[in-house]
């Protein structure tokens, strides 16, 4: 890389005499943060790639790596538990991001027109973001427990017995249970990027509208909420990839049960990698390879399909 | 009430209209804003209570403070949670001193316009390319590599796997704050024979205090609530973090109530009080990287 960047030099210093460009300085700057990214995130990413074409296991106290071709890829279309575990994760991923927006961008609607006490809504609101996963996960175990959990005890309070189900041990409730927490621990992100994209649009915009005698509401929907979409596109892509991400939460909440009901492709990598004496590193590598595409699919189609949307 | 001249008849009525709207809206709010909440209260209640009282009544109020939990929890040499506190305040001290060196001068060579050169702006979208992706992608290579080096169950493992994790967003976040400093400075510097490390270092450094504050806290809260990682590039149980521990601590302890929300509450304590002092600054940095993306 140095001697290409020498040659190059070279040429420049040929072509303008006037400006040199600081190689040695770009040197110091740059190289020691793309080299040490380089060591220790692409060339990992490009190891989970390899490693999904191989059984990589020990053998005699020493990883061994043996070619298997696809058959990992294609193992992984009759693994049951896979595949639920991908349709929880979409699930996961599409159901959480509509709820999010929805209730964010209301609320950062109504703080926006600075609605009383907005200020301490804002930092109340963003709270559980701080909190770790673990703490989130072993709170809301107890919260939704059967027989004294906060939410049972409210439903058996006002009489709705019957809805006082064991939330975290039945097939349907726990994965909406997970998307309900992950919710409580990170709506707050949401509107408060959302509350910024809506301070970063001009105010004449907002009071041209009300001297021509628009109401708050027609206001908001016709003028703010346009303006606000590039923001809103971000928000929606972090949050997405976030759900798709998503593992500390699920792991101490449910750890992926009962009988993987909550199962999510990180949880079942970690799973298959670590948890389980399943001694292959090669299998998982191939579920996080094929979620990788999952995931830019899914953020570019989002990216698309909302600017397709915007530029009329 | 006072009668009030009012010019318009319906003047009066949408007044009162309206405040009444706001009334419901700011009751709505606040029901809601105490469910949020709720959870944080229900802990620290909790955690100076005795177990004995929570069994009795979970949602009861204490009737004498007990401090004592959290002094069983730190002191009781079974316990010792200290440890793991300590273990995290190393980790995460370490990583985001790494990360610092890396990102600051990072963030300087690709935010100013001195340093351009052709492949600069690939190379920077190669490194934010990384903020897209799950860490399932990477954390099976970098154990193996871990163990091949021998750090296993050390404290090196998390320091150099999370500034690996944290440096994308702190190297952009250095990248824009140096690119929107004025050049008059740098200038003047380099005609009195300033050199391009000191210029970073005695006049640009420092005119960026305010991201490099922003990059510290979004690192120290990532960094110190971390898991994935920490759970697996670690498995000594002397040598875990306080997430680890208090997830294992829980499992172990599970009915000792008391004692389990004290160890919670311990463990966010940094991350809150951090938060309660600067939650503007907080709030901000959070929003930095995003918005502007």
């Amino acid at each position: 890389m140095t001697t290409t960047a020498r040659t190059r030099t070279r040429a420049r210093q040929h072509a303008r005499v006037t400006r040199r460009a600081p190689w040695s300085a770009i040197a110091l700057f740059i190289a020691p943060v793309m080299l040490y990214y380089a060591l220790f995130v692409l060339y990992p990413i490009v190891a989970t790639f390899y490693y999904s074409f191989h059984t990589i296991e020990p053998i005699s106290g020493k990883l061994t790596a043996t070619f298997v071709g696809l058959q990992n890829f294609f193992a992984l279309f009759e693994d049951d538990i896979f595949i639920r575990s991908v349709q929880n994760t979409i699930i996961w991923a599409t159901a959480g991001p509509i709820i999010e927006m929805a209730t964010a961008t209301t609320l950062a609607f109504i703080v926006y027109f600075k609605t009383p006490f907005h200020r301490f809504y804002r930092v109340a609101w963003f709270a559980p973001m701080l909190v770790s996963g673990v703490i989130v996960g072993l709170v809301f175990k107890l919260i939704f427990n059967f027989d004294w959990g906060l939410v049972n005890v409210a439903l058996r309070a006002i009489g709705l017995n019957d809805l006082a189900l064991n939330w975290l041990g039945r097939r349907d409730t726990p994965l909406w249970v997970v998307i309900f927490v992950h919710y409580w621990a990170t709506f707050g992100y949401s509107f408060v990027l959302l509350v910024a994209g809506l301070s970063a649009i001009p105010e004449e915009l907002i009071e041209a509208a009300r001297i021509d005698g628009a109401s708050t509401i027609q206001a908001s929907l016709k003028i703010l909420l346009p303006m606000l979409m590039p923001t809103f596109i971000t928000v929606l892509i972090l949050s997405f990839m976030g759900k798709m991400r998503a593992f500390h939460v699920v792991w101490v909440l449910t750890g992926g049960g009962p009988m993987h009901f909550s199962e999510t492709v990180a949880t079942y990598v970690q799973k298959r990698a670590f948890s389980w004496s399943t001694l292959d590193l090669g299998y998982p590598s191939a579920m996080a390879v094929v979620w990788f595409g999952v995931v830019i699919v899914g953020v570019a189609l989002i990216n698309r399909w909302l600017k397709s949307r915007i530029d009329y | 009430m006072a009668h009030s001249i009012s010019i318009q008849p319906t003047g009066k009525a949408n007044l009162v209209g309206r405040r009444l709207s706001v009334g419901l809206l700011t009751t709505g709010l606040m029901v809601f804003t105490l469910l949020v909440l709720i959870p944080f209260i229900w802990m620290l209640v909790m955690s100076v209570r005795t177990t004995g009282e929570i069994l009795n009544d979970p949602y009861g109020l204490p009737s004498i403070i007990h401090w004592d939990n959290y002094a069983r929890l730190l002191l009781d040499p079974k316990i010792a949670f200290y440890k793991y506190f300590v273990n995290s305040a190393i980790v995460t001290v370490g990583a985001l001193v790494l990360t610092l060196i890396l990102s600051t001068l990072g963030g300087y060579g690709f935010g100013r316009r001195r340093y351009d050169f052709k492949l600069r702006g690939p190379l920077f979208a190669l490194l934010l390319f990384a903020l897209m992706l799950p860490p399932q992608i990477m954390y099976i290579p970098q154990f193996t590599m871990i163990a091949e080096y021998g750090l296993l169950n050390t404290y090196w493992a998390l320091i150099l796997l999370y500034a690996a994790t944290g440096l994308p967003v702190s190297t952009y976040l250095m990248a824009t704050y140096f690119s929107q400093l004025p050049t008059e400075m740098e200038e003047a510097a380099r005609i009195d024979g300033c050199g391009d490390l000191r210029m970073f270092w005695q006049v640009m450094l420092p005119l960026a205090r305010p991201a490099v504050a922003t990059v510290v806290l979004i690192n120290f809260m990532n960094f110190w609530n971390e898991l994935l990682l920490a759970m697996t590039m670690v498995t000594k149980p002397e040598m875990r973090t306080i997430q680890v521990a208090m997830m294992n601590f829980v499992g172990e302890h599970g009915s000792d109530y008391a004692i389990a929300a004290a160890s919670l509450v311990t463990s966010m304590l940094p991350v809150l009080i951090l938060y309660l002092v600067l939650s503007d600054k907080f709030i901000e940095g959070m929003t930095a990287g995003a918005v502007k993306g």
